[in-house]
């Protein structure tokens, strides 16, 4: 009895879903949706990295721009990567947004599919059909630092990242140049912790930072960035927020966000995609992608108004071209 | 540069507070290969009882409750290596390495299907702030118990007694003579596999105690991966520490202290900018620690390695 209910129930589903994709397809007089593949080596909430590739494409996916697949949590090492990929361009995606420094599982995958649109993040080769979008992270920083000159009252502003590579070094750079244009006499310190995760050492790095006199500070680093957070509340410090907008998690010290916004990098690679125009190429939109939210809320310290003024003008000035933050990669 | 920003009561306090996790997982690990079995599962462990300290502070807003649910899901994760080790007899670095791997899949797994859903990073009220009405308020007591580096006293504690378990008492000698000749003590009815039990369980429980004080104790959230590798270094303290407990705590703490100290050095001499490579000063801890080990065994002559670690102990059967 059951057993011929649950026939006669799939059989229904089955009958009206068909129905659906008839009518679905009736009215396809416009453009079909771009099969999309977004590969994130994280978990979609984790506040940063990972959710801003979800959210960025999840709008695209509201706005009926592109049907979208997603795996997180993606093995980190090429082969694994490189399979993950390769599963969704042999399964029918018609793009695949790999959002990690993924260059090589991205180039291993296109030996096997030359014809595939596969993008990764971070910047680097791009050739074939192998594209990439860069992270500039340091342009906002840059923003950041200007502001931290005003803040600061010891004249000591710090940097904490995970590793001395190119990305968090240009911003750490960044950062200290844009301090030095408000007030030529600010030092700053920069810890490496050498962890991505590392959560209790990134807060313990930041608190003897502090006790050197740091009071406002930029972080690079998931783990890092968490640390940090923890050490505000307890010392009462000003810091900035990494890739995600972090403003909401302390709400008192977050002067600001350095918000990686994937949206526009997104839809312009789509667009590119759709139109036929794809081609490997790298794809950098500058403070328009990494862009700089500042928080209402904040309270720890006083942004003089002159300073905020200064900053808002720079950052005009780098949108319209007319300035080019410096890029000190090492 | 200004040394007496480096060291001072505050490198003590932070390099307690980066040792102290280590140092329980460490602790821990010493009972478990006392008794010959050699738990390469402890990172797992710890990973295992962060998550479980975690949600159930989150959950109930006791931190206590917190350090509980920590212990226990290292007491579980304690009873799976038992299970794979001791009665199936499976090899032991693999069993190991599986349960590392499992706890990172499952955990961050766990956490995004728990709170997916939020818009913000989740959060729990730390320990320090939790105040029992009237505890608190006692006089000396109070501050050191509900004070941070009261973690220092817990841990000591802690070591003290698992010494005493392990050289003072019956049930040290079993766990001593399973893993030194377990043929023998199979022959004096010793119930060797439910003594390793035990001794995975209590390793468990400490790996679990220091899983919790990472979360509890110090940074209020959880993130993929968030132990990093702390409990592959509480197996080699192990090793640095000559499988005593005692030893075993002063070396985590030296590697607490020294990776303190090189955050502040490095901050102190102005980071990259200085005519030192930063590098150096994040190799400090590992070359100290590495410096030791290798004068304490030449100096000490004899392998203090128990004798039948890592082999399954099946009756009637020679190794």
């Amino acid at each position: 009895m059951r057993s011929t209910a649950l026939r006669v129930t799939v059989l229904l589903a089955a009958t009206l879903a068909l129905a659906g994709t008839a009518l679905a397809g009736s009215g396809g007089a416009q453009q079909a949706k771009l099969e999309v593949a977004l590969v994130l080596p994280c978990p979609t909430n984790d506040g940063s990295w990972c959710q801003q590739g979800y959210v960025a494409a999840k709008r695209l996916q509201k706005e009926g721009v592109i049907d979208l697949k997603f795996t997180s949590n993606a093995p980190q090492d090429t082969p694994g990567a490189s399979q993950v990929i390769q599963r969704y361009v042999a399964g029918g995606s018609q793009l695949v947004l790999a959002h990690s420094a993924w260059q090589d599982a991205a180039f291993s995958a296109a030996k096997r599919f030359p014809n595939a649109p596969i993008v990764y993040a971070g910047g680097g080769k791009v050739g074939g059909n192998v594209s990439t979008y860069e992270e500039p992270i340091y342009q906002p920083a840059y923003l950041a630092g200007m502001l931290a000159a005003g803040i600061t009252k010891t004249g000591v502003i710090g940097g904490l990242a995970a590793f001395d590579i190119p990305l968090c070094h240009a911003q750490m750079e960044a950062f200290k140049l844009g301090a030095k244009r408000v007030k030529k006499s600010i030092r700053q310190i920069t810890t490496y912790i050498g962890d991505w995760n590392d959560v209790a050492k990134g807060k313990s790095a930041a608190l003897a930072a502090a006790d050197q006199g740091a009071d406002v500070f930029v972080v690079c680093g998931g783990g890092p960035a968490s640390g940090l957070i923890s050490a505000a509340k307890e010392r009462n410090l000003s810091i900035f927020g990494y890739v995600g907008n972090q403003n909401g998690l302390a709400p008192k010290h977050m002067v600001g966000s350095l918000v990686y916004n994937l949206y526009p990098v997104f839809k312009a690679i789509v667009a590119d995609v759709q139109a036929g125009k794809y081609k490997g190429k790298v794809y950098d939109l500058g403070l328009r992608s990494f862009t700089f939210a500042l928080n209402p809320k904040y309270s720890a310290g006083k942004i003089p108004p002159a300073v905020m003024k200064q900053m808002k003008a720079t950052q005009q000035a780098i949108l319209a071209g007319k300035f080019k933050v410096p890029y000190i990669p090492k | 540069m200004d040394w007496s920003t480096i060291i001072g009561v505050s490198l003590f306090a932070s390099g307690v507070q980066l040792a102290m996790p280590t140092a329980l997982a460490a602790v821990g690990e010493t009972v478990c290969e006392r008794a010959g079995v050699l738990n390469l599962g402890l990172e797992g462990m710890m990973l295992t009882a962060t998550l479980a300290a975690f949600v159930a502070a989150y959950y109930t807003h006791e931190a206590a409750l917190g350090v509980l649910a920590g212990v226990l899901a290292g007491v579980a994760v304690g009873a799976l290596k038992a299970f794979l080790s001791v009665f199936l007899k499976t090899d032991q670095v693999i069993n190991g390495i599986v349960i590392v791997i499992f706890a990172q899949g499952i955990t961050a797994f766990a956490y995004e299907r728990l709170f997916g859903g939020l818009s913000t990073q989740p959060e729990i009220a730390p320990l320090h702030d939790v105040r029992l009405p009237g505890l608190a308020d006692i006089p000396w007591l109070g501050p050191v118990l509900f004070d941070q580096d009261a973690l220092f006293y817990v841990a000591a504690v802690v070591a003290l007694s698992v010494w005493l378990l392990l050289f003072r008492t019956r049930f040290g000698l079993l766990v001593r003579a399973v893993g030194e000749a377990p043929a023998a003590a199979d022959s004096a009815a010793v119930h060797v596999d439910r003594v390793r039990l035990f001794a995975l369980l209590v390793c468990g429980a400490l790996a679990g105690l220091g899983g919790a004080v990472l979360i509890v104790g110090d940074i209020s959230l959880w993130g993929p991966n968030v132990t990093a590798g702390r409990g592959w270094v509480a197996v080699a303290l192990v090793i640095f520490g000559r499988w005593n407990p005692l030893l075993v705590l002063g070396g985590a703490l030296l590697f607490g202290i020294t990776d303190a100290l090189q955050l502040r050095i490095q901050a102190a001499s102005g980071g990259t900018t200085a005519a030192v490579p930063f590098e150096v000063f994040q190799a400090l801890p590992y070359v100290l620690t590495l410096v030791v080990m290798v004068a304490a065994t030449v100096a000490s002559r004899r392998s203090a390695q128990p004798a039948v670690l890592g082999i399954p102990f099946r009756k009637g059967v020679s190794e």
